[in-house]
């Protein structure tokens, strides 16, 4: 299969990752940044193919739970390696797990574009305290809004433009190429054991051992009733009735022992 | 013109300050909400869109050039927090602080409230905040959005891939909305009855709890480890891994991986870059000689 990207498929793309990244559509550029689901979502439908976008976001999104980090500074940028590795998987014809391979080391190049970026914000917080000090509201909104959007633009979209057009037929080829059992082997597990970290990263943030086995009950209900396919929302029910009940008891104990 | 160094007011020329409503507030908000991150740098962080957000309020309050220079220099400094809870909370805290300000040097020509209690308030309060606010926010609830919604893009679902980011959207917008009039109508103390009550602490365990429990949910259905591993002991009998260790504790392998990372994270470093690289050594070592 020929790698048939069009130039303003690319290009669209790539506008969209710098919209999310330069975090000018908002606090909403939070979860379109961490999180790969809405960019796959977007790529698939500039590719015209939606559903099969969607479905490599998703595996995306298994091995980047928890990777927000603080101070605005990830571990990956989701969003970008799902901008690239989707087209790739797409046009290139490979599976979903050799997707991740080629997503997770372009989510950790997005990360150096977003210290860049910082970098430029830095120098461009110099004119504000100008604006500020002349009381010129119209040149600080400029360089509080316009010029920060503007340069992160300018790192963003042409990298990554380069990235998908050019960038990611030579890495297709090369894994299209690669027919070894072996290997599609490899992949296939690698693929499947990587949401692992991502889940662990999500545990150790929220962070509170005593609650572990909650953690190992819903494990096990999990894979126990893994042939029903029961509702995500009918899990999540649950486990928010066995918060209640924890803390409901919880605090009637403590109540009880007051008085 | 008298000066009070003490209080570093400065006697005002200008008029007096207009009054602040409720739409103002939310103008604020909506004004944080959006330009939050962009100007985001490695030396003020958000300080110039926390400013930008003010500045209208700051306007109406300030009609002196001189005292509305000073409030714009003063909240050019350093500044972080998260974006609801937060910068909601801070941003109506703040508001409020400056118009009793404003009102009291127009007044009386000086102010209990100087540079200094301000920016005490927002740099006690900033990290705190941000403490709870990332490990609610990034860390649980735009989780549980994303567990309920990965099954459906699973399959292909384009609502699927959208559901979580309309959720958490429209959740952080609504309750920074929320946050920021609390914290403008509770004043100072607004901190005090937010971060110290049991109710709080209450919501947070319980927040914590479902939050694990989805991470157990989405492990038991989405790691997939297991072993291929088959040993011909000849005469047609075969020593399959996988079934001894179905019939010792099915799914045993998925979760022991998810507690080795786990405490990876906690004894070694919190790094997911290197979680992955040794991961993905791991797997694809063990896959490759056929144990997995």
């Amino acid at each position: 299969m020929s790698y048939n990207i069009e130039i303003w498929q690319s290009l669209l793309i790539a506008i969209w990752v710098g919209l999310v990244m330069t975090r000018s559509l908002g606090t909403m550029t939070l979860n379109l940044r961490s999180s790969p689901l809405v960019t796959s979502l977007v790529v698939g439908i500039i590719l015209g193919e939606v559903g099969q976008a969607v479905m490599i976001g998703a595996a995306i999104q298994l091995v980047y739970m928890g990777v927000v980090g603080p101070g605005g500074v990830n571990a990956s940028e989701p969003a970008v390696a799902a901008a690239v590795a989707i087209p790739t998987a797409i046009y290139g014809g490979i599976s979903a797990e050799a997707a991740l391979a080629i997503a997770v080391p372009v989510g950790l190049a997005g990360t150096y574009l977003y210290q860049a970026r910082f970098f430029v914000n830095t120098i461009l917080m110099n004119r504000v305290d100008t604006a500020a000090e002349k009381m010129n509201d119209r040149m600080m909104t400029r360089y509080t809004i316009l010029f920060p959007f503007l340069g992160g633009m300018l790192l963003f979209v042409p990298t990554v433009f380069i990235a998908i057009q050019y960038g990611a037929p030579f890495i297709a080829d090369l894994l299209q190429s690669a027919t070894s059992k072996t290997l599609l082997h490899v992949l296939e597990v690698v693929g499947g054991g990587l949401a692992a970290v991502g889940i662990a990263a999500a545990v150790y943030i929220i962070a509170k051992p005593k609650y572990m086995p909650f953690f190992v009950i819903a494990y096990f209900l999990a894979v126990m009733l893994q042939e029903l396919q029961v509702n995500m929302t009918i899990y999540a029910l649950l486990g928010a009735l066995v918060a209640v009940v924890y803390v409901t008891i919880r605090k009637e104990a403590a109540d009880m022992a007051g008085s | 013109m008298s000066d009070m160094v003490e209080t570093n007011s400065v006697a005002t020329t200008g008029s007096e300050p207009e009054k602040v409503t409720m739409k103002d507030i939310n103008k604020a908000w909506l004004r944080f909400h959006y330009s939050v991150e962009i100007p985001h740098s490695f030396d003020r962080y958000i300080a110039a869109s926390f400013l930008w957000a003010l500045r209208p309020i700051l306007q109406k309050i300030y009609k002196d050039e001189e005292q509305l220079r000073q409030a714009y220099e003063r909240h050019l400094v350093f500044y972080n927090t998260q974006v609801v809870w937060g910068g909601g909370t801070i941003l109506g805290i703040v508001a409020s602080m400056e118009e009793e300000r404003a009102r009291e040097e127009h007044e009386t020509g000086e102010s209990v409230i100087t540079d200094e209690s301000i920016n005490n308030l927002k740099a006690g309060l900033m990290g705190a905040l941000a403490g709870i606010g990332d490990s609610i926010d990034e860390g649980v609830v735009q989780y549980i959005f994303i567990a309920i919604g990965l099954p459906w893009a699973q399959r292909g679902s384009a609502f699927g891939a959208f559901f979580p980011f309309l959720c958490f959207a429209l959740y952080q917008f609504g309750f920074g909305w929320y946050l920021t009039r609390l914290g403008y109508k509770l004043g100072r103390q607004a901190a005090a009855s937010l971060v110290g009550s049991s109710k709080t602490q209450q919501i947070l365990d319980g927040l914590a709890i479902l939050g694990l429990f989805m991470m157990g949910i989405l492990a038991g259905s989405y790691v997939k480890i297991s072993s291929s591993l088959k040993i011909n002991l000849g005469n047609k009998n075969f020593f399959v891994l996988q079934d001894a260790l179905d019939q010792l504790l099915p799914g045993i392998l998925p979760i022991a991986a998810v507690f080795l990372l786990y405490f990876y994270f906690k004894k070694k470093e919190f790094n997911i870059t290197r979680a992955i690289v040794y991961m993905t050594i791991a797997l694809g070592l063990l896959a490759f000689i056929g144990i997995l």
